[in-house]
């Protein structure tokens, strides 16, 4: 399959096995995502929904089935590097922000990988920062930042080399109900105006409510989906 | 920020373990400049004595230890007649403790020979003749012994008396106590026994044919070796073992350098396992984490490079200036043996971080998201 037939991404039958197969985390997985959607992957803890997004974002190999990213197979991509850094942006349940480097500093990291020089890379940084709120913080270092604060920074890092795709792991699972909101209805906002697609995986029914359309996952396998 | 910031920040994450790492290379690198510095200061200070005193072909017994094994004095006469021999001077030339100094040269020279030529007076006199009871002493000899003209000195069992201080041209004559053959042979109970000829050839004598000339005394007393100034040190035991555990003492130290680094590398990257993947899962290539991995160690070695040269090169003078060292050696701390230092602890931290880099380069980003 080489075509994008005007999909993003497209999944058929895709499996993961662990542990020479005694682990079935997919078991034979199909959807198909358009450009500008937000969609979420909803399901109970250890469904498989956290697996397909590593399969997705590049981190991980399926052991069978295909994945296309604009009509190229992602298993099979030449630069897997080159595709995590410029076409994908990774929010993370922990932030998993870089304890040593301030705020700016951690949203400059992704764009070593594209070609920006050291100033560009701080104006980018400063830019980002300020989108999502936090031009006041540029010099704090994580420890010195909330959880909603620090979740904000991951979002900036996220966009910092204009991601086609977001993917967000849990993103508000780490955050009390109020900077939850915030978060989300900040991923939301970016996403809506920026025309990005977004794969939010989540257990939180309510969280998956405010997504486009909603793929449910129990076992392995996507076993519903809705549209809103 | 730039890419080396990110490097330093790696550093900087541990700073008590960095510094005790630097330590750990510093203190190697400080060995390697200490020792190879004075072992190539005391090669260099011999050489330097034996062209002081006009010596072309030094011949010695094949055996000894830092001094050469005493021989008969009628060797003299079995080469004297070669051709291109200009002159010989037998010398006897011991190591040995002089009062409060535990090493000092005792060199005691043919009366009369080229070898007294090289002196030059700065106060006092030479001995009057071969069996006058005195002698001189080199400059840094006097000052290390605390003796001025006129003094008792006191040499094993004999009492002489300083009668002149002298300039002889190179470290290791200014370091010694210098008096008459047949005074020492006395004094040391080996009358006619010698360990050094210098022989002087005649001018316009090629380096060819000083090279032939040693090989016709080696076949003239097949008991003796004949080498060129330059060669003497090489065909030392003595020397040879020095060297040898200058550069084995100095390995030593730069296998441990290589440990240290090694460890901390390895903990960095089992501690930034994390991280590691973090940056992986945001684009980073494995090549530009391998770069950051060995950047960090090689910057690691640079760094305990530069600080041990600095700890070996001020240690070392330190060293010398001790009533122990002083006069026998001027450590050879040439630019060449210092760049020389830094590249070794540059190498070492590269190749001390390549084995980490690699792990770490082999982690999977999927880790990323599984970390909670």
């Amino acid at each position: 399959m080489s075509a994008s037939n005007g999909f993003l991404l497209e999944a058929k039958n895709l499996t993961r096995e662990f542990d020479e197969g005694q682990v079935k985390a997919l078991r034979g997985v199909d959807f198909s995502i358009k450009e500008g959607e937000f969609v979420a992957i909803a399901g109970p803890s250890g469904c498989g929904k956290s697996t397909l997004l590593q399969l997705v974002g590049a981190l991980d190999q399926p052991t069978s089935g295909t994945l296309l990213y604009r009509g190229i197979s992602l298993p099979d991509h030449p630069n897997p590097a080159a595709y995590r850094a410029r076409e994908v942006g990774f929010i993370f349940q922990a932030f998993h922000l870089l304890p040593t480097f301030t705020a700016a500093e951690n949203v400059q990291i992704p764009m070593f990988e594209i070609d920006r020089s050291a100033s560009e890379r701080r104006d980018r940084a400063f830019e980002l920062l300020k989108l999502v709120g936090l031009d006041h913080r540029l010099d704090h270092f994580p420890s010195k930042l909330s959880g909603g604060e620090r979740q904000r920074v991951a979002i900036a890092r996220s966009l910092a080399n204009g991601p086609a795709l977001l993917l967000a792991d849990e993103p508000t699972g780490n955050l009390d109900s109020e900077n939850a909101q915030s978060v989300l209805n900040l991923l939301i906002r970016l996403q809506q105006e920026q025309g990005r697609t977004m794969v939010l995986v989540t257990h939180d029914a309510t969280i998956a409510e405010r997504a486009g359309r909603i793929l449910r996952m129990i076992d392995g396998r996507i076993v519903a989906e809705d549209k809103r | 920020m730039t890419f080396f910031t990110v490097v330093i920040r790696g550093l900087w994450r541990r700073p008590l373990r960095t510094g005790l790492t630097l330590a750990g290379i510093s203190i190697g690198i400080a060995a390697v400049v200490a020792l190879v510095g004075m072992s190539r200061g005391f090669e260099k200070g011999w050489q330097a004595g034996l062209k002081a005193r006009g010596t072309d072909i030094v011949v010695t017994s094949r055996e000894g230890s830092l001094t050469p094994k005493r021989f008969d004095a009628s060797v003299r006469d079995r080469i004297a007649s070669l051709p291109r021999i200009a002159a010989t001077c037998n010398i006897l030339v011991e190591v040995t403790s002089v009062e409060d100094s535990d090493l000092m040269i005792l060199s005691a020279r043919e009366w009369g020979c080229f070898a007294w030529n090289n002196l030059e007076l700065v106060s006092g006199r030479m001995p009057r003749d071969a069996v006058e009871e005195t002698v001189v002493l080199g400059q840094t000899a006097a000052e290390v012994l605390k003796k001025k003209v006129g003094d008792p000195i006191q040499i094993e069992t004999k009492q002489l008396t300083v009668v002149g201080i002298v300039k002889g041209g190179a470290l290791v004559e200014d370091g010694s106590v210098i008096l008459s053959l047949p005074l020492l042979q006395g004094i040391m109970g080996a009358p006619n026994r010698i360990n050094i000829i210098d022989v002087r050839v005649t001018p316009s004598t090629t380096e060819q044919q000083i090279k032939e000339l040693t090989r016709q005394i080696g076949q003239q007393v097949p008991e003796v070796r004949a080498v060129t100034v330059s060669e003497h040190l090489s065909h030392s035991e003595g020397f040879r073992l020095v060297k040898a555990m200058s550069w084995g003492t100095s390995l030593l130290a730069i296998l441990v350098g290589v440990l240290g680094v090694m460890n901390t590398m390895l903990m960095t990257v089992f501690e930034r396992t994390h991280e590691i993947c973090v940056l992986l899962a945001v684009g980073w290539t494995r090549g530009r984490i391998m770069r950051m991995i060995l950047y960090e160690s090689a910057l690691l070695g640079l760094l305990g490079g530069v600080v041990g040269v600095a700890i070996g090169a001020v240690g070392v003078k330190v060293l010398s200036a001790t009533p122990a060292i002083k006069g026998l050696l001027q450590p050879d701390l040439s630019i060449a043996l210092l760049g020389l230092s830094v590249v070794i602890a540059v190498a070492v931290g590269i190749s001390s971080g390549l084995y980490p880099a690699w792990r770490s380069s082999r982690l999977m980003p999927s880790l990323a998201l599984q970390a909670g």
